[in-house]
């Protein structure tokens, strides 16, 4: 064999066996060579609107309905989340979930009727009926249930709804305490749920039978480090954040009186970054502001559905109101060409 | 180089118009499987853009928010803003078709994830240091999406005049989303190699990612195309061919092979700009036609009047 002959058969003889090992590593696994992204993005569903079906309806206290509302395959959620329910006539209103989070094919909320309110609740108790169509969006979390070494839940009426499904998931032999004021015990859900729970854990205060809570005793000898849950009205939050033990950190739920009617209002917006402070007019937006100060910043559709706008949100509560943004991104983002402050100034990371 | 003076890029002015991003939305409970009637490997090799697209258009927008502080002419700045709007339009349009492909049965997650991972951890922003580095790594992917953009034009070029997919009655929802994301990508087909030819413009670097796009290219095309159809559960023994390609090039369901081995020298010609290829006309055309972008623009008509 002359040298050159033996060369091309030695190549000859590598490129089949390349050939040979190359298949079979595609044949073991078809997506070899490239590695995949751990949290994959694309193909995820966007927060999009959800339709369920009102499964049950039913009057579980003195002006509060329970909801349960049918699905197949809902995101999941932890304690502490909620949903937006988008109600026949457009309103918009937050409800905390209080099923049971394992539950995938539905969602349970409890709305309490407000007499004097816009509308919301009055919707969901007179217009919602079993086999009604309604839109969700979410769940979301505001208000999650941290890790402490004791906690101490302190509700007031319909404020039980989120609490209840943190209860449920404490682990068994943690140290909690629950105490739950309403006006009357008639007035107030789910007295039996809690009444299964440790009974020497909660205490419940009907006011027109006990009076007001003593939050004093509750805070008396509070373990360093207690995480303080409370959810009720503004009276009740501000008279617990007035007793907060030092050492202790407090989570609130406010009743969010939902998105304003389309009237905006002025707000501040504070440019960290940059260390300006612009106002928003009402009738135009943050990204309009914005821009007179910072030309060269990006944006393209002005509508809130590109995402070239988006900004990450520092301080402050944001209502959406684009279709582009997922949960996860509404946490800590907004499309600044359409959304605006829920109240209050909102600070960018800009 | 030496002539790149002698040959510079020649555009056509009568090809240009102003960009703006359409807020078009599809329904696609309707939409079967196989969406070209019959045909598994012309609707999966279509359907490969849906697994490219998502990932690669969020890319495109993530390198154009860090090019656009280069530029330094007004409209070029312009047209890259609107580029941007509708490159992230796109990308949403087709990730909405992947969650109805997995309740087909054919769940694309295997492939998607490794796409995201090439966009997102191959060709992301890279820990460099700041100046040079950064910027060399930065023009380089400003200058592969120009070679993709090249392709994209072609493909919007082709579907908008595929009229064999109508004659075999093609699902008219995927024909709609394809037209219309084709209709626009013919008309910002000169944002992307405008873009390059302002920030760097070397003939080096354009033949260069030239070949690692269309190599990449090919590359994820045959690869979804086997991966599509060795998973479509309809098929016993699915497999993708370059026969087939071939022959679906042949019948007008697929682009010619011809035609895209013959759009590579016009690349790489000197003076080759993209306004001279495919037509605005057209494109405005359909999207005067088009379903979702008339409703977008019948929707966008009624938030202004209120």
């Amino acid at each position: 064999m002359t040298p050159r002959l033996r060369t091309v058969v030695a190549v000859a003889g590598a490129a089949v066996l390349v050939r040979r090992a190359l298949r079979r590593r595609i044949g073991t696994s078809p997506l070899w060579p490239l590695p995949a992204l751990e949290d994959p993005v694309s193909g995820r569903p966007r927060s999009r609107t959800l339709a369920l079906r009102v499964a049950r309806h039913e009057r579980v206290a003195d002006g509060v309905v329970l909801l349960r509302l049918e699905g197949t395959d809902l995101p999941p959620w932890e304690p502490g989340a909620h949903l937006d329910l988008v109600l026949p006539s457009g309103l918009v209103r937050q409800y905390s979930l209080c099923g049971d989070p394992e539950d995938r094919s539905s969602y349970t909320v409890a709305t309490r009727l407000v007499e004097d309110g816009r509308g919301g609740s009055r919707e969901v108790h007179e217009r919602l009926r079993v086999g009604s169509r309604v839109e969700v969006r979410g769940p979301r979390n505001r208000f999650p249930l941290v890790e402490a070494p004791a906690y101490v839940f302190v509700v007031g009426g319909i404020g039980i709804t989120p609490v209840l499904p943190m209860l449920r998931s404490l682990p068994e032999g943690t140290d909690w305490r629950l105490l739950y004021g309403g006006r009357t015990r008639a007035s107030m859900p789910f007295l039996e749920e809690t009444g299964k729970l440790d009974r020497t854990r909660v205490t419940v205060v009907a006011q027109d039978e006990d009076g007001l809570p003593d939050l004093d005793a509750l805070f008396a000898d509070l373990a360093e480090g207690t995480a303080v849950y409370c959810c009720g009205p503004d009276g009740l939050m501000a008279a617990v954040e007035a007793r907060i033990p030092a050492g202790s950190a407090l989570h609130l739920e406010r009743f969010t009186a939902g998105a304003p009617a389309a009237g905006d209002t002025a707000f501040e917006v504070e440019l960290r970054r940059s260390g300006r402070t612009v106002t928003v007019p009402a009738g135009s937006t943050v990204l309009a502001a914005v821009r007179a100060e910072l030309p060269d910043m990006m944006y393209s559709c002005e509508q809130g559905f590109c995402g070239t706008c988006r900004q990450r949100v520092l301080e402050g509560e944001v209502e959406h109101r684009d279709d582009l943004l997922t949960d996860a991104e509404r946490d800590d983002s907004m499309l600044i060409c359409v959304s605006r402050t829920r109240g209050g100034p909102i600070v960018l990371d800009m | 180089m030496s002539n790149t003076q002698a040959r510079p890029p020649r555009p056509v002015e009568s090809e240009r118009t102003a960009l703006k991003a359409r807020k078009v939305s599809f329904s696609w409970q309707d939409t079967p499987l196989h969406w070209v009637p019959d045909d598994p490997f012309a609707t999966h090799t279509i359907n490969v853009l849906h697994l490219l697209l998502p990932a690669g258009e969020r890319w495109f927008v993530h390198v154009y928010r860090q090019a656009l502080p280069l530029i330094r002419d007004e409209r070029l700045r312009e047209d890259v803003i609107g580029f941007i709007g509708q490159e992230a339009t796109h990308s949403q349009a087709h990730d909405e078709v992947l969650p109805h492909l997995a309740e087909l049965g054919l769940d694309p997650t295997p492939y998607t994830a490794q796409v995201d991972w090439l966009f997102e951890k191959l060709l992301g922003d890279r820990t460099l240091p700041p100046g040079r580095a950064r910027r060399w790594w930065l023009l380089e992917r400003v200058a592969l999406i120009a070679a993709i953009e090249h392709y994209t034009a072609f493909l919007g070029d082709w579907i908008l005049n595929a009229d064999e997919l109508d004659r075999r009655g093609a699902d008219p929802v995927m024909l709609d989303l394809l037209r219309w994301h084709g209709a626009e990508e013919v008309e910002h087909r000169s944002v992307a190699f405008d873009l390059f030819q302002h920030v760097d413009g070397s003939y080096r670097r354009r033949a260069r990612t030239w070949a690692t796009a269309f190599t990449a290219l090919v590359f994820l095309w045959q690869r979804g195309a086997r991966f599509f159809m060795e998973n479509d559960p309809t098929l016993l023994d699915g497999r993708a061919s370059l026969k087939d390609f071939y022959t679906g090039g042949k019948r007008g369901v697929l682009p010619p092979t011809g035609d895209l081995l013959k759009s590579v020298p016009r690349y790489l010609s000197r003076s080759y700009h993209p306004s001279q290829e495919g037509s605005t006309e057209q494109a405005a055309a359909y999207l005067a036609s088009s379903p979702a972008a008339t409703a977008a623009a019948a929707a966008e008509r009624e938030a202004g009047a209120a």
